[in-house]
């Protein structure tokens, strides 16, 4: 069963909502009143529906226990990098509205929100694993390296889906103007400038990718 | 009070909270911080101050309005611990290629959407998880594993079961489906927990085409097909014969077919 590529993941994901919240085991009358209400995803939600169905399986009594034996006053270093995420998610949203507000509508286009910009260096080296590319080909993608007009719009909705950010965000991240990195000391003279941007293929071929990373990115 | 959910049902009718949850909203609102913390340390479900994840969520909501760092300090790490502890049984070391990284992504989607609870083109998403923690929670955990999946494209782990002595005989299918069906009914008893990891690890250890036969028929109840071209079935569902799904299911007997005493 394959994955609707077009489809909004927020439309899809309400629809999977919709499936989970309702029972706890769901039954073809449910299934089908779903996939009447989103009908293009009727793949996605008959695959869902059986994952639910497996799932109950485990039954709650098991995770109900997991629960229970927590000790609530240690934090795990998983919750703790979810909380520090957090944090920096808020900072990353709290500052692009205040942003937002105080800037006159002709703000240059670099204001856009930089959705990297708030990813520790552990996350976001992870994306650079779930996309089978690298740091060096992320870090173009943060820096505005690359031409948004030679991205393909599948690539753009992976990094979106990726990034857990809405399509128009990283669109407009991408279509932003580069800026200069934004550190207080820099070893040259003068303080750097923004270069030129790369095609996407350029980019894909100059980052040290295997020859199957290049193409599966450039498939995208 | 609290502040009323605002995503409707199909028929337009706003998303209401349980009564259970809503009483329970309207009295942690009222806590102080000391008081809430406290409250916050009880993981007996049975105890009567024990704050339901769904109350959690609310208040996380209610702090992200008000830019409450201290609420929301205070009634993270207790859900996120909630939800890791569910990951770590749900989506365990050795079941994906790279679980823990699978399980950092769930605990942090969760947090994406506090973070942009009220804004964005699903604003109100969190008021599945007031309504019905667990349920929405495993949406979106299956959605991860799912995204997952389809992103490494190989399945681990899949246990090999011994070789059927009742391969494809009539009865051995009746049978062995007849406990499938039985299962889904009874796996709340404490007779289930004894076979539920081998069953469980059974069903997933199927084919995905015989599988998803098994649970379309045997569990959602769906017909094979019909005669009838509007009338959806196991067949229209996976876009195949009625003939096609009868022989998984054939195929799925037998390998099931170890569990029809068991169960």
């Amino acid at each position: 069963m394959s994955q609707t590529l077009n489809a909004s993941p927020h439309s899809l994901r309400e629809a999977f909502y919709a499936l989970s919240v309702a029972q706890d085991i769901p039954d073809a009358k449910l299934l089908d009143d779903v996939v009447r209400r989103y009908p293009e995803f009727g793949e996605e939600l008959t695959e869902f529906a059986i994952a639910l169905a497996v799932d109950a399986l485990r039954g709650e009594r098991v995770t109900e226990a997991a629960e229970a034996a927590l000790d609530p006053s240690v934090v795990s270093p998983a919750v703790s990098r979810a909380i520090s995420h957090f944090q920096n998610r808020l900072h990353a949203v709290t500052v692009g509205v205040h942003a937002a507000e105080t800037k006159p509508a002709t703000a240059a286009s670099a204001d856009a929100p930089n959705p990297f910009a708030a990813l520790p260096r552990q996350e976001f080296r992870a994306l650079a694993e779930r996309l089978n590319a690298n740091a060096v080909f992320v870090g173009k993608l943060r820096d505005r390296q690359i031409d948004p007009r030679t991205m393909t719009p599948g690539f753009q909705r992976r990094i979106a889906e990726e990034l857990k950010a809405p399509l128009e965000v990283m669109v407009a991240h991408f279509a932003a103007s580069q800026s200069a990195p934004a550190r207080q000391f820099f070893k040259a003279e003068s303080k750097p400038s923004a270069g030129g941007q790369q095609t996407f293929e350029e980019a894909v071929r100059s980052c040290g990718l295997t020859e199957v990373q290049q193409q599966a990115l450039l498939e995208l | 009070m609290a502040q009323p959910l605002t995503k409707t049902e199909p028929d337009g009718t706003l998303y209401r909270r349980p009564a259970a949850v809503e009483a329970q909203v309207d009295e942690a609102v009222q806590l102080k911080l000391p008081e809430l913390r406290r409250r916050l340390l009880v993981v007996d479900r049975d105890d009567a101050t024990f704050l339901r994840s769904e109350c959690l969520v609310h208040l996380l909501r209610r702090g992200r309005r008000a830019g409450d760092q201290a609420l929301m300090s205070a009634v993270l790490p207790v859900l996120l611990s909630r939800c890791e502890a569910n990951l770590l049984v749900t989506v365990p070391d050795g079941r994906m290629p790279d679980a823990a990284s699978l399980r950092q992504d769930i605990l942090d989607e969760l947090t994406e959407l506090i973070v942009l609870d009220g804004s964005g083109p699903n604003p109100d998403e969190l008021d599945f998880y007031e309504c019905r923690f667990n349920r929405a929670f495993r949406a979106l955990r299956i959605d991860g594993v799912r995204r997952a999946a389809r992103r490494s494209k190989e399945i681990v782990d899949v246990a090999a079961l011994p070789p059927s002595e009742a391969k494809g005989e009539p009865d051995a299918y009746e049978d062995a489906f007849a406990r499938v069906s039985d299962a889904f009914k009874v796996f709340p008893t404490q007779e289930w927990d004894v076979f539920r990891e081998p069953f469980l690890k059974a069903i997933e250890a199927l084919p995905a085409d015989e599988r998803d036969a098994v649970i379309l028929v045997h569990v959602l109840g769906y017909k094979e097909e019909s005669e009838d071209p509007d009338e959806e079935t196991a067949a229209t569902r996976c876009n195949c014969t009625g003939r096609t799904i009868r022989n998984r299911l054939t195929r799925a007997a037998g390998k099931l077919a170890r569990f029809k005493e068991d169960l």
